[in-house]
């Protein structure tokens, strides 16, 4: 066990480094295509030189390779024409950022001088309330259709869970979204709101049309189901499958011909060998809610990293978005480890070494 | 195992039962506040920086604006120039000015108002290495270009050398409560340019801590800060006790901000606003059907042209200019592509401006015939070749450039073509470096109101914005002559002569000035909306 999570924790540095080149190497080309940031943030009002340049500078935007287009940014002419290896090259951008990340820890600044890392400190514990929400809402949620569909197949409750499913999930999220605060949150909302048995918690607080500082539980619920919605029919119809698979198994008929309660067939012997796909699709969307949290985020208001992302990519803040989502492939490779191990707890049959 | 499975799921309950309780009991206290009916609640973006040196985009300067005041203010309706924290502003040559300040006006923590507070805080905004946003406003005060340094071999990677100077040589104090201001060349409209958020003073304490001081401003206005800047989510500002002048209306204002305009009017839908100084375009005439008479309405001050690059051999004759500008119907395409969200521009100088005129483009109304004949006179535009239209890509430019191009093939037979793919930056680049092959889409938004601020940046010889290198010794001659007449009113007469010069020579097309539309909710007795300087939530009243 412990051998196997050393080989897999020595896998995540050659996909961490190579996540990283490509990040650079994607945010350096936008701005070798597409110009220096810095000059976008002054609009039509041309500054002076000496404040552009000053700006470009503070803002580590001043590495003349960034104005070579197609150039990766990995050597640079070494100043005093001595570099590296007997080279007159010395290393370039990509090992000053990876210098300064692993070894000071210090991911840059965004346009507006503020550190990244403070940045993605104030993003994360609403990311992480809005994931929390959404994977406890497409587990429990999910799960329990699913087992109720799959138990009673092709009863009308199984038929309705198959309806609504391919319904949410032929939805996409932002369509969805957008409908939802405006049905839900504004005009459903606003009939609450005009109630005044209603308490505020509900009305103003969980039926909302975003994020709310005054409410910063409640007001995340709805949009932590919507970003949940879509995995919460995948889990569904995955629970639902598994669970009629695993029905007509030898061990069942045994578990039944012994006489064990039916509570003790379906909830111990049958449920637990059929959440065996589900954990690995859920583990692995924690990284795909991550992608869907960039678009929930931005529909309800919520200040967490997947909006902090969306706009540091639109204005071309390369640091934010090396730095973010170097972190956001970190949280997914620990999440996917994570996955790996629980399954040794659910079968068994499962061992590492 | 089952035992520890299902403890697993116990406590991720339990967990998560604990913390939708918390939310709920902190919820409670808060409602409390909300309804006494003094706090405004406004929709604000976040802001770039909160400091005066630093703020200079929309967000930052409307919370500016409630922290801290300057030495002069605009009057809401009229856009004229009032005295705040100044007692005077004189200059007998409109070169040396002379500042006195009210006494007894002190920041949040005490420290006095003072000449020293203004001087202290143009200095750090100047000074280059502070890459302070609003240096870019001294650039008037004598002694600039000392404080300013580059980059001697202009590509980086070395830092560029220390300016010269520390300080601006045109600043100096008399005494505690009199400065002067030396500027590099007369301008009369000075008095209207230090009402901007750039020119107010700044505490001492702030300056020796710029970044705590950004967190946390230490304002000298009718406001100060209640908590820190909750950075994308509120800033909150309550009526502070250490400011002297005309108090502010509601005891409190909440800063709600937003990442995405359409989220900010579904909270307004919602009734978790009260004040939305901007409408999303694309629910422009719902609001308006909607709000009704709580949308206020009123031509704004955005100005938007297409430049013509006279650079180019095709544009350099003025009668294919006047003949392109003739054969657009400006108000065809406001209404089809923008709701009739803009007024179609006849001028150069925002309608809301003292000195603005209607008729100074006499080339702006369509009329193909002269179109055509302007056209024939110039001899033509050269057969086989296309018109090139440009604009920045992804800011909703191409659908009415397209119309202005359509027009102009319907007009004069000239076959046109949209190059629709740059980038802001890359755009901005290709403008600094004279790079365009036809007619390019640019904006521009006043500093001050001043007609001016219209004029000189646009079209003076050399002049930063200058994007079209029109030159006219009579142009800068004329602006010359307003820069150093007696007064602002003084100095119309030479600005408008200057803007008829342009309104026949065209080095842009104008094309059309933007209307302002803000919606407020019921709970709002009074709004006030400053020709100049936007919604003035100090002014805002509540029921």
């Amino acid at each position: 066990m412990g051998r196997y999570v050393i080989r897999r924790l020595l896998q995540f540095i050659p996909t961490v480094l190579g996540t990283m080149f490509l990040l650079h190497y994607i945010t350096s080309l936008a701005i070798q295509f597409s110009g220096n940031p810095v000059r976008a943030m002054f609009g039509d009002r041309t500054p002076s030189p000496a404040q552009l340049q000053a700006l470009t500078e503070r803002l580590g935007y001043g590495d003349p390779c960034l104005s070579r287009k197609g150039d990766p940014c990995l050597w640079r002419v070494a100043a005093d024409g001595n570099g590296w290896l007997g080279t007159s090259l010395e290393p370039g951008l990509f090992f000053d950022r990876l210098g300064n990340i692993f070894f000071r820890f210090d991911f840059g600044i965004n346009l507006r001088q503020r550190e990244v890392t403070d940045l993605v400190a104030d993003a994360i514990p609403f990311t992480l309330k809005l994931l929390v929400i959404a994977i406890i809402f497409e587990a429990v949620v999910g799960i329990a259709a699913g087992v109720l569909a799959g138990l009673r197949g092709g009863s009308f409750l199984d038929y309705m869970v198959k309806i609504s499913t391919v319904f949410i999930i032929s939805v996409p999220i932002f369509v969805l979204g957008v409908v939802v605060r405006e049905f839900v949150g504004v005009k459903f909302g606003n009939v609450l709101r005009g109630q005044d048995w209603v308490p505020d918690l509900i009305s103003a607080g969980i039926f909302t049309p975003g994020f709310k500082a005054d409410y910063p539980f409640a007001s995340l619920i709805i949009p932590g189901m919507v970003l949940g919605a879509v995995s919460l029919a995948t889990t569904a119809r995955l629970t639902r499958t598994s669970i009629m698979e695993n029905i007509r198994a030898d061990y069942v008929r045994t578990a039944k011909a012994k006489g064990l309660t039916n509570k003790r067939v379906i909830g111990v012997h049958t449920l637990r060998n059929s959440l065996i796909p589900v954990i690995t699709f859920l583990g692995v969307d924690i990284g795909a809610a991550m992608a869907g949290a960039v678009v929930t985020e931005t529909i309800f208001n919520v200040p967490g990293i997947g909006r902090l992302v969306t706009f540091s990519a639109r204005s071309g803040e390369s640091s934010v978005v090396v730095g973010v989502v170097t972190m956001l492939v970190l949280v997914v490779l620990i999440a996917n480890l994570l996955v790996d191990l629980l399954y040794a707890v659910l079968d068994p049959r499962i061992r590492y070494e | 195992m089952r035992g520890k499975f299902l403890k697993v799921a116990v406590a991720a309950t339990a967990t998560a039962m604990l913390a939708t309780a918390c939310g709920g009991s902190s919820d409670n206290d808060n409602d409390d506040a909300g309804s006494t009916g003094g706090t405004l609640r406004v929709y604000n973006a976040e802001p770039a920086f909160l400091t005066p040196s630093g703020g200079d985009d929309e967000p930052s300067l409307y919370v500016i604006r409630s922290l801290f005041r300057g030495l002069v203010k605009y009057n809401a309706q009229t856009s004229a120039v009032e005295m705040d924290l100044a007692e005077s502003v004189e200059s007998d040559d409109q070169k040396l000015w002379t500042i006195k300040i009210k006494s007894g006006y002190t920041f949040d923590n005490g420290e006095p108002v003072n000449a020293d507070a203004f001087i202290r805080s143009w200095n750090f905004a100047a000074y280059s290495p502070n890459t302070q946003n609003n240096g870019y406003f001294m650039k008037r005060i004598a002694g600039i270009k000392d404080v300013q340094s580059t980059d001697p071999d202009g590509d980086g990677p070395q830092k560029a050398p220390e300016p010269k100077a520390k300080e601006l040589s045109g600043l100096k104090k008399v005494d505690d409560l009199t400065f002067t201001v030396e500027l590099e060349a007369p301008f009369s409209g000075f008095p209207t340019t230090i009402g901007y958020p750039g020119f107010f003073p700044m505490a001492e304490a702030c300056i020796a801590d710029i970044a705590a001081c950004n967190e946390k401003p230490i304002g000298n206005g009718p406001y100060k800060m209640d908590g820190s800047w909750q950075h994308n989510v509120a800033i909150n500002v309550v009526r502070s006790d250490t400011w002297k002048g005309e108090p502010g209306k509601p005891d409190r204002i909440e800063y709600k901000i937003f990442a995405d305009v359409d989220a900010g009017y579904a909270a307004f839908q919602a009734g978790e606003l009260d004040v939305m100084y901007t409408v999303p375009p694309a629910r422009y005439k719902e609001a308006k059907a909607t709000y009704g008479d709580r949308m206020y309405e009123q031509p704004g001050d955005s100005f938007t042209y297409v430049g013509m690059p006279l650079y180019q051999d095709n544009f350099k004759d003025k009668r294919i200019r006047q003949a392109l500008s003739l054969s657009i119907d400006r108000q065809s395409i406001i209404d089809a592509v923008f709701d009739g969200r803009f007024t179609p521009a006849t001028g150069f100088v925002a309608p809301t401006f003292e000195g603005a005129r209607t008729d100074v483009c006499k080339y702006c109304t369509k009329d193909v015939e002269k179109a055509k004949q302007l056209l024939a006179e110039a001899g033509g535009w050269p057969a086989g070749e296309k018109l090139v239209l440009w604009a920045n890509a992804g800011a909703g430019h191409e659908g009415w450039l397209q119309a202005v191009g359509d027009q102009i093939k319907d007009a004069l037979g000239i076959d046109y073509e949209l190059k629709v793919n740059l980038q802001f930056a890359e755009y901005l680049e290709t403008a600094d470096q004279k790079k365009f092959t036809g007619g390019f889409r640019l904006g521009w938004g006043p500093d001050y109101p001043f007609m001016e601020t219209f004029l000189y940046p646009l079209y003076g010889t050399g002049s930063g914005s200058n994007n079209s290198t029109y030159s006219n010794p009579a142009f800068d001659a004329a602006m010359k002559e307003g820069d150093s007449a007696d007064s602002i009113q003084a100095a119309i007469p030479s600005y408008q002569k200057a803007e008829d010069l342009i309104g026949e020579d065209l080095p842009v097309i104008p094309m059309w000035f933007n209307k302002v539309g803000a919606i407020y909710s019921e709970n709002v007795d009074q709004f006030v909306w400053n020709a100049v300087s936007d919604a003035d939530y100090a002014a805002t009243s509540l029921k």
